[in-house]
């Protein structure tokens, strides 16, 4: 899943029970053979030790295995009778999915599986499905993944031939409804802007990123810009290029006939044309560089520790060999790292470790632990011991027989139910795995040997290949790291959305747009006053927080700035120019990170005296969208388009702009900051604010009091360049 | 006891579902068997010969609502503790061992008592006394076999192996091949009659994480901690079930002895078993090893009740977090005549797209990406919150998630339910009791559950009835008495933008 459910944030953080374990996934029969002690026993027929008690035979069980059809059109159909309850249940895997998307419209797929269901069909509306559904405790969802999209549904046997209907209808003939398109992209830039509100969402983007390269599919995060240009079309044409019976893998199970069931979904499907055949999907794999890599999150007093690389694809002869390692090294309560790390160390609550496998494509080999702040560096040392162990030494064989006993007497599990014996089969089917897999799985899994277990462990888990990411309160543990290797910052900053302003509102020029800004230069002394500003050099008097900051700022239009803050803990350069862009404090130099430079850039691209400077530019738009009150006076508001640097003008009855708003980039999502602009000074015949105030909602960021100011000084080039760092 | 005329309704209602199928309710119901053990167990019976696996659930009528004050947290610490081993399961040596752990705790007592003092308090005496503690730590920890009750259980194919505790309750489960019945009977029965508390200390330290994992580094769990402590004065859901930190750093070994003395004794508690067993053997079995476990009375059930709300209370919390809105009504406990009457609203309210909160907030208002309501919140076996929720989509305020859900519950208040929507409810319900007979784990914690709260697992069906017989007269009637200002706490949970974009230099 690209993005997370925002139902499932919620349901976590109001589920208020406590467990034992976060997860423990296990996969049988056979007996086990320790040797039983004798012992006296105190109570008849009681056992006073485990190992007394006897392990009878499991009568023979066969799943039942589902029939398939193939119909002419190519459509595979499993079909299982289940007369347990009168109940029918259904889903369909389509072929072609999210790793075959294109980069620019990341998150497509995903808003196909929202909106297939959400969207009706051309003869009825979702809305109006919603109702008929939820009137017979029915369910049709569908959904998109990573390799197919998929379309289910479940339902009282009674109700089948109306739910039918329904679920026939969505799959050939749906509508796409513009407005819960519109609903799901809202959706979805809703998710992009809480991705980074919790630790473990942090930490599961960025595992992908490292692992498979950030331009791989399987990495790739729907983005406010990506989102923005999926339209209905690309709904439609996903549809009909995916969604034919010839790409489809159908599985039925419930209280029916399967000879008459295929009856009617012959009917149903019977005539609906074939497609063209999916291509493969084509995935860039590029992983990132081994190392070390933070994500600072200030706010917590646990890290997140992720070790990850690439694993195999299941297909893999060695994939018995590992799920036996992964059992012994990190899986359930006897394994590894769960004994070490958190039952002898006391470091976590959660850890695991494991070689991941895919269908079709290598999964990710990923070891987690989460550990309090104070004891991060301890939690990577831990796991790389733990890496070192399982490479040095075959596993013992208790252990190894541990391993296979847990795997081997769970296997029924696999198919204690006809639904899981079918979902089984659909995807072996979609995949193109035999249909006796599951017995293959078992025959391997009996013939590992502890040897075997080494030569895996040797051959798929490499220490100086894995990429340590820890998400987590650095200034806290940063230092620590540092003496594991050299550490690099992520920066997770998420993109602003470029395209928000101008798809709300027409893009361009407006004639009041045009009037208001023409408007504005007046007030300001005339467009040969605004023209005639090469430099200016402002001294600012900045409050914040009950402190006084001192700037000393110097600018060169158009793109050109230097500001010398003074505060109480010392003196402070910033500089932004084309070239360069740097803080330097002391001795000390470091680069503005890409998300803070590109802001900073376009702050001064926003600069209204740069942005007049421009009126005629064909770069530069003006658009008004309405007048608004800001406290007595009526404002008109302009969006303002400089060369990609977007903000909002309210200019004043007067002519003066009022107010500024714009957007920044943050951690926790985009901002909208205003600027309010009043004590309105005339310099030389310039008209200019003498006071700012950054508003944040109701919340004020900073005033700031323009002290003294200089038109076009000689300034110093030398203030824009980098200083070499002296270490 | 058995009251027949309360779901013979049932019957036909199922049987009006039932096209034809051999199976119904009739026969499922004929195959649930009940009996009290003479040490006060309360057992629980359910054939399902589908495959042949088994599934089980117990559960103990304490949690961490029966914290003892400067001690929160220590029922899910019991909970921990039950994975430990027992006298002859997780040591090399019971003796050798039992005698070192008396050690620890008197040097525990010890550090602990020097560590509170506050005057006159000595941090070279303190020093001293944890090193011996640890130290006695280390010599007791040399007879452990780490791990070996939970390996016992994953090498005879046992998955969802885990235990849950909540405010109300303590829970555990997991499913095995039906060849290891008796196997499980002697590790589930040991499991309760010869707990061994070893390796307590590490194990609170794994509970700390768990603490900084649920709470303390996650936004909407520090929010959720300060909205239940300001929705709650009096009765101990005021408290997070997980524990106070300081708490967790204080509570011993002994403390959680104490409380499983207390606590876990057969009379309160109840235990559920479902899948392919033989009925009267796996009686036999069952008698024979749980029989063992030795009664003792039903422990006080008195808590410090509920004060009721005379005005409204709000928590704010500003975090670098997007926004997030909860709030809650006071409403009494679950065994209230009006408990299916709170079902219906929340299933108007909130099941699926239809729901009167994603229809307003979601789909009309566009101003969400999620809302709902629902009861119980922390728990239900007292006074408790039902709570509403929304999650405010991109630009949109939590107090706009007040307003609207708001306007939402005021309607509900005036015009109450429509005939559709009830309708709705009530075919939802029988779907979904329906639903969930399909699986050995999800029955086996429906019985015990539903034999724990209302002393008779029929409650899981005779609830259907009582749904149906709801009004539209109910909803409101109970809407206009819980919904108002005076009985509510809010909790907002707003973007702290400095520090977002501080954390961003």
């Amino acid at each position: 899943m690209k993005t997370k459910s925002l139902i499932a944030v919620v349901s976590t953080a109001l589920l208020l029970g406590s467990m034992y374990a976060q997860e423990a996934t296990r996969n049988d029969a056979t007996k086990h053979e320790t040797a039983p002690k004798p012992a006296p026993t105190t109570t008849p027929g009681v056992a006073t030790n485990w190992k007394q008690i006897g392990i009878p035979t499991l009568p023979p069980f066969k799943p039942q295995e589902p029939r398939r059809v193939v119909f002419p059109n190519g459509m595979v159909v499993f079909l299982t009778e289940n007369h347990e309850l009168p109940l029918i249940s259904g889903s369909a895997m389509v072929r072609g999915g999210a790793a075959s998307e294109p980069a620019n419209k990341t998150g497509l797929v995903e808003l196909y599986g929202a909106t297939w269901r959400t969207g009706g069909t051309t003869k009825l509306s979702g809305d109006q499905l919603d109702d008929y559904l939820e009137a017979r405790a029915a369910k049709v969802e569908t959904g998109g993944g990573e390799e197919n999209t998929s379309i289910s549904f479940n339902c009282l046997k009674a109700d089948f031939n109306d739910v039918l209907g329904i679920f026939v209808d969505l799959l050939r003939n749906p509508a796409f409804r513009e407005d819960k398109l519109a609903l799901a992209k809202k959706q979805m830039n809703s998710s992009i802007s809480r991705r980074n509100d919790e630790t473990e969402d942090i930490a599961s983007m960025q595992q992908d990123i490292l692992g498979y390269g950030k331009k791989s599919a399987y990495a790739l995060v729907p983005e406010y810009a990506t989102v923005a240009t999926v339209t209905h079309e690309d709904m439609l044409q996903w549809h009909k290029q995916h969604t034919t019976p010839n790409n489809i893998i159908f599985g039925i199970v419930g209280d029916f006939d399967s000879k008459q069931m295929e009856a009617t979904l012959r009917k149903a499907f019977g005539d609906w044309p074939k497609g063209e055949k999916v291509p493969d999907a084509k995935v860039v794999v590029e992983p990132e560089k081994p190392g070390i890599y933070i994500v600072d999150k200030t706010d917590v007093n646990q890290s997140e520790i992720r070790m990850i690389s690439l694993g195999i694809v299941r297909k893999n002869p060695d994939y018995y060999a590992l799920q036996v390692m992964n059992e012994i090294f990190g899986g359930g309560f006897s394994s590894r790292l769960f004994s070490n790390l958190r039952t002898k160390a006391g470091l976590a609550y959660s850890v695991s470790g494991a070689v991941g496998s895919g269908w079709d494509h290598q999964g990710l080999t990923v070891l987690e632990i989460g550990t309090k702040t104070e004891t991060t560096t301890e939690a990577i040392k831990g796991l790389w011991e733990q890496v070192d162990l399982l490479k040095k030494e075959a596993p013992t064989e208790l252990e190894l027989k541990r391993a296979k006993d847990a795997i081997l007497n769970s296997f029924i599990f696999n198919f204690d139910t006809p639904a899981k014996v079918l979902r089984e089969q659909q995807t072996y089917e979609f995949y193109g795995y035999p249909r006796d897999f599951l017995e293959q799985y078992r025959s391997g899994v009996e013939k590992v040997t502890a040897a075997d277990v080494l030569r895996v462990a040797n051959k798929y888990v490499h220490k100086e290949d894995l990429k340590v990411l820890v998400v987590g309160n650095a200034s806290e543990f940063g230092k620590q790291l540092s003496s594991l290797g050299s550490v690099t910052p992520i920066d997770i900053t998420i993109p602003t959305p470029e395209a928000k302003a101008s798809s709300t509102k027409a893009p361009g020029n407006t004639a009041d747009g045009k009037a208001a800004i023409a408007k504005f230069v007046e007030a300001l002394g005339g467009a040969n006053k605004v023209n005639a500003v090469k430099t200016l050099h402002q001294m600012v008097s900045l409050q914040q927080q009950g402190m006084e900051i001192k700037i000393d700022q110097s600018i060169v239009y158009p793109d050109k700035q230097m500001q010398k803050m003074t505060t109480p803990q010392g003196e402070m350069t910033r500089v932004v120019t084309p070239s360069a862009a740097f803080i330097a404090m002391g001795a000390q130099v470091r680069d503005l990170p890409p998300s803070r430079r590109s802001f900073e850039t376009a702050s001064l691209k926003r600069d209204f005296l740069n942005v007049l400077q421009h009126t005629n530019d064909s770069k530069y738009t003006f658009s008004a969208s309405g007048k608004e009150k800001i406290g007595e006076a009526e404002a008109t508001v302009v969006d303002v388009d400089a060369d990609g640097a977007k903000s909002q003008w309210w200019i004043g009855p007067d002519g003066k702009l009022l107010q500024e708003a714009f957007s920044e980039a943050g951690e926790a999502g985009p901002t909208t900051l205003t600027m309010k602009y009043s004590d309105w000074k005339s310099f030389e015949g310039l008209q200019y604010p003498t006071k700012f105030e950054m508003v944040n909602g109701e919340q004020s960021m900073g005033k700031m009091t323009l002290t003294s100011m200089e038109i076009n000084p000689t300034v110093d080039p030398k203030l824009f360049e980098r200083p070499t760092q002296a270490q | 006891m058995i009251r027949l005329k309360a779901y013979l309704p049932l019957l036909v209602l199922f049987c009006a579902l039932q096209t034809g199928s051999a199976q119904d309710l009739a026969s499922f119901e004929k195959r649930v068997q009940v009996k009290t053990l003479p040490n006060g167990l309360t057992v629980l019976l359910l054939q399902r010969p589908q495959a042949p696996v088994f599934s089980f659930f117990t559960v103990v009528d304490a949690g961490d609502a029966q914290d003892p004050t400067g001690k929160t947290g220590l029922a899910h610490m019991m909970e921990h503790m039950a994975f430990k081993g027992t006298n002859n399961i997780g040591t090399t040596d019971i003796t050798a061992e039992t005698a070192a752990l008396v050690k620890v705790e008197q040097a525990y007592a010890d550090y602990d008592r020097e560590n509170n003092r506050v005057v006159n308090h000595d941090e070279k005496k303190v020093a001293e006394l944890k090193a011996a503690w640890e130290k006695a730590r280390q010599d007791a920890d040399q007879y452990v076999v780490k791990n070996e009750f939970g390996e016992i259980i994953e090498r005879n194919g046992g998955v969802g192996l885990n235990a849950s505790t909540g405010l109300d309750s303590t829970q555990y489960f997991y499913s095995l091949p039906a060849n290891r019945l008796e196997l499980w009977a002697y590790l589930e029965s040991e499991r309760f009659l010869h707990p061994v508390m070893r390796e307590f200390y590490k194990e609170r330290d794994v509970v700390m994480e768990e603490r900084r994992m649920r709470t303390d580094s996650t936004p909407t769990g520090r929010l959720v901690e300060q909205f239940l402590s300001a929705a709650y004065d009096g009765s101990p859901y005021h408290r997070p079930g997980i524990g106070y930190m300081s708490d967790l750093q204080h509570f011993s070994a002994t403390d959680a002895a104490n409380f499983f003395k207390t606590y876990y004794v057969p009379s309160n508690m109840a235990l559920a078993v479902v899948g392919d067993l033989d009925a009267d053997k796996t009686f036999a079995v069952i008698e024979r090893y749980f029989g063992r476990i030795p009664s003792g009375p039903k422990p006080e059930e008195y808590i410090t009740a509920q004060t009721k709300q005379n005005s409204e209370r709000t928590v704010l919390l500003r975090d670098p977090s997007q926004p997030f809105y909860v709030e809650g009504y006071q409403r009494p406990n679950f065994r209230d005549k009006d408990d299916p009457v709170y079902s219906v609203i929340s299933s108007v309210m909130s099941d699926g797209r239809t729901s009167r909160l994603y229809r307003t907030l979601v789909r009309d208002k566009k101003i969400a990406v999620a809302a709902a309501g629902f009861s119980g919140f922390p728990g239900d076996k007292y006074r408790n919150l039902y709570a509403f929720y929304a999650v405010p989509s991109q630009d949109h305020t939590a107090t706009e998630m007040a307003t609207a859900i708001h306007e939402v519950v005021e309607k509900l208040k005036s015009d109450g339910v429509t005939p559709d929507e009830l309708k709705m409810v009530k075919t939802r319900s029988k779907a979904s009791l329906l639903r969930s007979l399909a699986n050995n784990q999800g029955l086996a914690i429906n019985l015990a559950e539903n034999q724990m709260k209302y002393g008779d697992w029929r409650e899981l069906f005779r609830r259907i009835d009582k749904i149906d017989a709801v009004t539209n007269e109910d909803v409101k009637r109970v809407a206009n008495e819980v919904f108002v200002e005076t009985n509510r706490t809010v909790g907002i949970l707003e973007t702290n933008k400095s520090t977002a974009k501080g954390a961003q230099q």
